[in-house]
């Protein structure tokens, strides 16, 4: 006899639960409060969700403070500098300073709109977390594994399926698209052998950098003298080390020297050390190292988010069971992909048994007790006396093939 | 979840970013007018006759007029005040929230390929072909397309049902109407229910009628209420917006019951009913938090994380993602195994072999005392059980 499958997903379990019993215990309307305290739990692995808009909304801020505090100095000692000046001068004077605060005042409208608009963007995160409760959890679920989704595209640069995804779900306010096009000005320019979109990157965000101790305007400065060394380049090589590499020397001095030392060595050196400084990968490890930048900066994992809830999902489900030819299909750990994600993952663990009628895939539990044929297979009550009932009294183990009567069965006491 | 306390937070944030906006341009406000203010000055002494002030004893009041103002320091003053706000925003957050969730990820081989693989899969089993394509593009991931076949002819009737044409899945669901009934499904219903919605919204009553006629009576039996509804439905045709019924109208339906559709398709062609990346996510989401907690307690022993073959703590998921029967046998916390299975001893109580043979202390003669009730139990009467 055929296993029935669970023919109910979430979806359709109102309409159908009457009809089959295969609605789970802590899916009953009397228990919500675990159901619960499981979305809140969930809730609070979106720090991700929330961070990313407000970081990108204080960058907003800042950057609009810094321009009216520079446009503000600049008229301020435009006119304590102005000396002695004729009449026609003072006023050709005054008035581009006025022009330059009539500037400045569209500047600030531009930038209060925009600052408004991601404010906005804020609280609609904010409100998506608030919409999520027990009635409409499988969509809220669903739109999750969209956003997931939409992260990896973009940490993967899949842009356009991440436009794509984004769109058909309606979930443009959700996912960060905008953000990483910055991004990827920068990658796309570092893919092409040019740092200029990435150094004006750092110096618009100079500060934070600087207080993270980060080092990655340096690389991109020695790697445009290496690339200054590549094209024997050499005087231009030193001046710009002069310019720009000598700030850095107090912090990384060793690394300095080591690149300083190509100069000597030239690209076609065979000497492995140096050698390597030369290789086109060097390109790929700084295209790695602002990804690495860009996520922290913003309040990201470094990891798509797809890969660790993945990880944490495979460890969750691996089973030594899941790895055998009978396993059911409803297991993701049936599928050849999904096993090869898991191997090097460890085994997740129980403390107290849990039984599954092979029948029916409901808990064997003190209110649908298992029972054991005279074969040793054990199936649920529920699934056995329902046999017996369209049978007369016979039951046929599903796996041997092997028939009984109901009354041969014996009770097991599984705690 | 109460978010209330955030949302405070982000008000007060929002409000000293309105007030710092409107500071700045009060501040340039009043710069622009001292300084037109001036310029009209020097400008009319040119036109008076009465000795007027030199234009420098104008320019310097003029600077002496803003540094009073201070404009510097009136910005300084809400930008601070804002980005303290700021700061407080983000410690709330790093509070409530749990900074980073990557911390209990493994730095294992994950292999890429195989991701795009799963995840293209994802996309054709949902329906989603368009997206479909257009990953395998950009992830240059084309070993996947021949799956996509696999699922033509849903893809078939779903763009179908996207425009609005139920004939592809309606003839699908006759077809398999045997197997759909043996599933428990009464998706078939459903889509006659949708196809009567629509022709009744065109206000077709007679159609309807014979629609319902013709496709109603076999699911009479077990959804009678449901086919009363759409019957009553009958008075209100044409203007069933403002019906009791109108929610039956909502396009939500139609969206629900492509996903469903999907789901039955896919169970028939033997696959699982869910998609498996939905699945293993929905564990991860369960399970992440408890593996976040456990990485805490861990702290830092980073080697004996990347190698543990096992996890330390059970992992509470929900019981949908129990596919397997795992027995752990009650005196030696030890999960069963080929090696060492379950057996059921005569008083009816399980334990595992191994128990078992120590119990007896290997003596598979004499009788031992099962640990859960006064009964005396013989090593041969052992059977084994089979999950």
């Amino acid at each position: 006899m055929e296993p029935l499958p669970n023919g109910n997903s979430t979806v359709t379990n109102a309409t159908t639960a009457s009809a089959t019993a295969t609605s789970l215990p802590s899916l009953h309307a009397g228990v919500p409060s675990s159901k619960l305290s499981q979305l809140t739990e969930s809730l609070k692995l979106e720090h991700q969700f929330l961070r990313v808009p407000f970081e990108h909304y204080k960058k907003t801020i800042r950057a609009n403070h810094r321009a009216v505090e520079k446009e503000v100095s600049a008229v301020m000692s435009g006119l304590s500098d102005a000396g002695d000046l004729s009449q026609d001068d003072a006023v050709q004077h005054l008035n581009s300073l006025v022009s330059r605060l009539q500037g400045l005042k569209r500047k600030l409208e531009d930038g209060s709109r925009a600052e408004n608009l991601q404010a906005q963007r804020c609280r609609a995160r904010l409100d998506h977390l608030e919409s999520a409760d027990a009635d409409n959890i499988s969509e809220w679920n669903n739109t999750r594994l969209k956003r997931i989704l939409v992260d990896y595209m973009l940490r993967m640069s899949y842009y356009d399926t991440a436009t794509k995804l984004a769109e058909s779900s309606s979930i443009q306010d959700l996912v960060d698209i905008e953000i990483f096009y910055e991004a990827k000005k920068v990658i796309d320019a570092l893919r092409n052998k040019e740092v200029a979109p990435a150094l004006a990157w750092c110096a618009d965000n100079k500060s934070r950098l600087k207080k993270a101790k980060s080092k990655f305007e340096f690389q991109l400065r020695l790697q445009e003298f290496i690339e200054l060394v590549r094209s024997d380049n050499n005087v231009r090589a030193v001046m710009y080390a002069r310019k720009y590499l000598a700030p850095w020397a107090a912090t990384y001095m060793k690394e300095l020297q080591k690149v300083f030392a190509t100069l000597a060595f030239t690209s076609n050196t065979g000497c492995e050390i140096y050698k390597v400084l030369f290789e086109p990968k060097q390109w790929d490890y700084l295209m790695d190292q602002f990804k690495q930048e860009f996520c922290r900066l913003y309040g990201m994992t470094l990891e798509p988010l797809l890969n660790i809830y993945l990880q944490a999902g495979l460890s969750a489900l691996k089973t030594p069971f899941c790895y055998e030819d009978d396993c059911t299909k409803e297991d993701p750990l049936s599928q050849e992909s999904f096993r090869k994600l898991a191997m090097p993952l460890p085994f997740s663990k129980q403390h107290h048994s849990k039984l599954v009628c092979y029948i029916t895939k409901e808990l064997m539990d003190t209110e649908n007790p298992p029972l054991v044929l005279p074969n040793g297979y054990v199936y649920s009550t529920k699934a056995l006396e329902e046999m017996a009932t369209n049978n007369n009294g016979k039951i046929t183990c599903p796996r041997t093939g092997l028939v009984y009567n109901y009354t041969e069965v014996t009770k097991a006491y599984i705690s | 979840m109460d978010l209330n306390n955030i949302k405070d937070a982000f008000d007060r944030v929002t409000k000293k970013q309105k007030v710092s906006s409107s500071k700045s341009q009060e501040v340039v406000e009043q710069m622009s007018q001292e300084i037109e203010q001036a310029l009209s000055g020097i400008q009319s002494a040119t036109n008076s006759t009465f000795p007027q002030p030199d234009h420098n004893l104008i320019l310097t009041e003029l600077k002496a007029k803003l540094k009073e103002i201070a404009p510097l320091g009136q910005l300084e003053g809400t930008q601070k005040e804002l980005n303290l706000a700021l700061s407080k925003y983000i410690k709330l957050l790093e509070k409530h929230f749990n900074p980073d969730i990557s911390r209990s990820y493994r730095n294992v081989d994950f292999d890429l390929h195989t991701i795009n693989q799963i995840i293209a899969s994802h996309f054709y089993r949902e329906g989603m072909f368009d997206i479909g394509d257009c990953f395998v593009n950009e992830a240059h991931e084309e070993s996947v397309v021949d799956r996509k076949t696999h699922f033509l002819e849903m893809y078939q009737i779903l763009e179908s049902m996207k425009s609005r044409d139920l004939g592809p899945a309606l003839k699908w669901a006759t077809t398999n109407h045997e197997k759909l009934r043996q599933n428990g499904s009464d998706i078939e219903l459903k889509l006659h229910r949708l196809q009567f919605m629509e022709i009744l919204q065109h206000g077709r009553r007679d159609e309807a009628l014979k629609y319902a006629r013709a496709y109603f009576s076999p699911f009479a039996n077990q959804h009678l209420p449901e086919i009363q509804k759409l019957m009553a439905c009958l008075l209100w045709a044409g203007k069933l917006e403002s019906s009791p019924y109108s929610e039956l109208l909502s396009p939500t339906h139609w969206a629900k019951l492509a996903h469903e559709l999907a789901q039955q398709f896919c169970n028939l062609l033997g696959e699982s009913y869910q998609s498996p990346l939905s699945v293993t996510i929905a564990a991860g989401v369960q399970g992440l938090p408890t593996l976040l907690k456990l990485m805490n307690v861990m702290n830092g022993k980073k080697n004996e994380w990347q190698s543990m073959k096992q996890l330390p703590v059970p992992i509470d998921i929900d019981q949908e993602f129990q596919f397997h029967s795992i027995f752990v046998c009650p005196v030696s916390r030890d999960q069963a195994s080929e090696e060492n299975p379950p057996m059921l001893m005569s008083c009816g109580h399980v334990l595992c072999k191994q128990s078992i043979t120590k119990l007896s202390k290997n003596n598979s003669t004499r009788p031992f005392k099962c640990p859960y009730c006064p009964t005396e139990v013989e090593v041969g009467q052992c059977r084994r059980l089979y999950f």
